[in-house]
């Protein structure tokens, strides 16, 4: 069984943001696998585990985001294809859609199995754009994976409630980060990616160009960045808890009118 | 003249407020932009929601009728949709950002070769560009994200504006829907609901939500009391959820649910960031927390620095007080 995982490299959201005159700046220029494109990795290494097959991870990105396939390798996928963009910054969802279905139709599968979103962008819009693209069935927002009896059971994370889908491969899945924890790499396993097969393909290769993908593809246009507003102040109160109900129950009656 | 589109989506015989809230918001772009709104409702009955659909304002609504539509699958729900788009020629659909609409908005906007944005705080029209602002980067800031597509897709998360009447007559388009099931290539096995994961935590109008200070079972007891006494919907941080404390259904934030009740109970939550963003648009927030500097206290309308072992059997006992009178 093989699984195709779409992975990437994002900033990390941990780290300090600021804004300046619409553009966003880090201190930090570091870079990471993204969290939800790991719990993919990790839930393709477990099934591969368990039922024998083998995950391939796939990236678009630069060639600074070779380190996050290594990593990928280093959690023990197998192989790694590296479709080299040097600048994505004019990419939206639908392109990377694009060029990952231009990748999936030349490339052997089961499985594909993305993030549900990134967390630079919680777009989570590429998933379902690749699965039409590539006219496969899908499932979005696994938070748990079965194999039994031939067929992939998916456990998704709906609006009331959680659904069991029964889907046929090939197949495309996209995970929450909610699925697992993804394993950190041990040294045994830094070791091994250095010696694991990583592919660079082109845009070329592919037929595409970065001029179509960023003029004709992409369709939305980012034009800045704004802080998220505030709320109002609100009121705060220290003291005995009698105290602190009796205040409240007031105010959420007279003043916010709200009981 | 050109026409805006509003899914409509319903869930266990009701039309979901926050769809009536993007639709509300739609009316008010279609009139000052001298366009013309459109709904559409798929369902296994959707006679039945016309006569509400009508209060808000559109000039047409398609129904499309299936008993497929209660399988929470994604294919039919596609399919449908596609069918009334290529009927209604929208140059603008506008959904609410629930967990069924992310299932279906990218694949309908390849289907389309349209734009997308999703999941947006706030959207507008200049002439027919959408512009929108979205949280980004684990909702940490916002983008401004713009579309001059001739189709643009745009979901709404939940609470970003207000259910609106303006009743009009409406023409009703029943438009034919032939699903072949058996070509289904995923289908519904079952879906598991635990206690509590029946109400769709993001349609509800009170929430208490725990967080990581209700340490066992003894705190879950305090949630359940505090909610039954409130009618509320109970929600819950990444961080219980995750040790096994409330269900994943419950989680509330940026990759959970996000809700927009009028009153929302913290009770033991911390406030990060990932957390607020899921319960930001809330109208009354009340943060129950024994640090005084938790991030909590600056979203809270009402801050309460204290034990809630101590607070929350007293609210519950104040609260029920209050509804029998």
């Amino acid at each position: 069984m093989k699984f195709s995982v779409c992975i990437k490299q994002v900033p990390d959201v941990s780290a300090p943001i600021s804004i300046k005159d619409g553009t966003l700046s880090q201190d930090s220029d570091r870079m990471v696998l993204d969290a939800y494109s790991a719990s993919a990795v990790e839930e393709a290494l477990v099934l591969t585990e368990a039922h024998g097959g083998e995950v391939e991870v796939v990236l678009v990105g630069p060639e600074k985001a070779k380190e996050t396939i290594r990593k990928a390798l280093a959690m023990g996928a197998a192989s790694g294809v590296h479709i080299h963009v040097e600048d994505i910054s004019g990419f939206d969802s639908a392109a990377f859609a694009e060029v990952l279905a231009a990748w999936h139709k030349k490339s052997s599968y089961d499985v594909i199995l993305t993030g549900k979103q990134s967390q630079d962008t919680d777009a989570g819009l590429t998933g379902g754009m690749l699965a039409w693209k590539l006219e496969l069935p899908y499932v979005a927002n696994a938070v748990g994976l079965k194999f039994e009896e031939g067929q992939f059971t998916v456990k998704r994370q709906g609006d009331s409630g959680q659904e069991m889908i029964r889907v046929q491969h090939p197949c495309l899945i996209t995970c929450s980060n909610d699925m697992n924890d993804p394993r950190i790499p041990n040294l045994k396993g830094i070791m091994a990616s250095k010696k694991k097969p990583v592919q660079t393909i082109t845009l070329e290769d592919l037929g595409l160009s970065v001029e179509e993908l960023t003029g004709k593809v992409t369709k939305t246009t980012k034009q800045g960045f704004q802080e998220v507003p505030g709320r109002e102040p609100g009121k705060k109160f220290e003291g005995d808890a009698a105290e602190l109900v009796a205040t409240l129950s007031n105010l959420l009656q007279n003043e916010a009118k709200v009981l | 003249m050109a026409t805006i589109l509003t899914y409509v989506a319903t869930a266990e015989g009701k039309i979901k407020r926050s769809a009536l809230e993007v639709l509300s918001h739609s009316r008010t772009l279609a009139q000052s932009g001298g366009h013309t709104l459109e709904a559409v409702i798929l369902d296994a009955n959707p006679d039945a929601f016309i006569d509400t659909l009508k209060n808000y304002g559109p000039s047409k609504i398609y129904t499309v009728k299936s008993p497929l539509f209660a399988n929470h699958l994604n294919a039919p729900v596609t399919e449908a949709l596609a069918k009334v788009v290529d009927q209604a020629k929208p140059f603008l659909v506008t959904f609410a950002s629930t967990e069924s609409t992310k299932d279906v908005i990218g694949a309908l906007a390849s289907r389309f070769d349209a734009a997308a944005i999703p999941d947006v705080a706030s959207f507008n029209l200049s002439g027919n560009s959408v512009e929108a602002l979205r949280p980004v980067m684990a909702a940490k800031i916002l983008s401004k994200t713009a579309s001059d597509a001739s189709l643009t897709l745009v979901s709404v998360r939940s609470g970003s504006y207000d259910a609106t009447e303006a009743p009009s007559s409406a023409e009703v388009v029943n438009v034919d829907f032939d699903f072949d099931e058996g070509g289904l290539r995923a289908i519904l096995k079952e879906v598991i609901s635990g206690s509590g994961d029946k109400v769709d935590l993001s349609e509800a109008e009170v929430v208490v939500a725990a967080g990581r200070g209700i340490k066992d079972a003894e705190g879950v007891k305090l949630i359940d009391d505090l909610a039954d006494a409130l009618g509320a919907a109970i929600g819950a941080s990444r961080a219980v959820t995750e040790s096994g404390l409330f269900s994943p259904s419950l989680q509330i934030g940026q990759t959970g649910k996000v809700v927009s009740p009028q009153l929302y109970f913290a009770i033991g939550i911390s406030g990060a960031i990932q957390h607020v963003a899921g319960m930001a648009n809330s109208k009354v927030i009340v943060a129950i927390n024994k640090d005084a500097d938790a991030p909590i206290f600056q979203y809270a309308t009402y801050g309460l620095v204290g034990d809630l072992f101590k607070i929350v059997p007293l609210l519950t006992e104040e609260i029920r007080k209050i509804k029998a009178n």
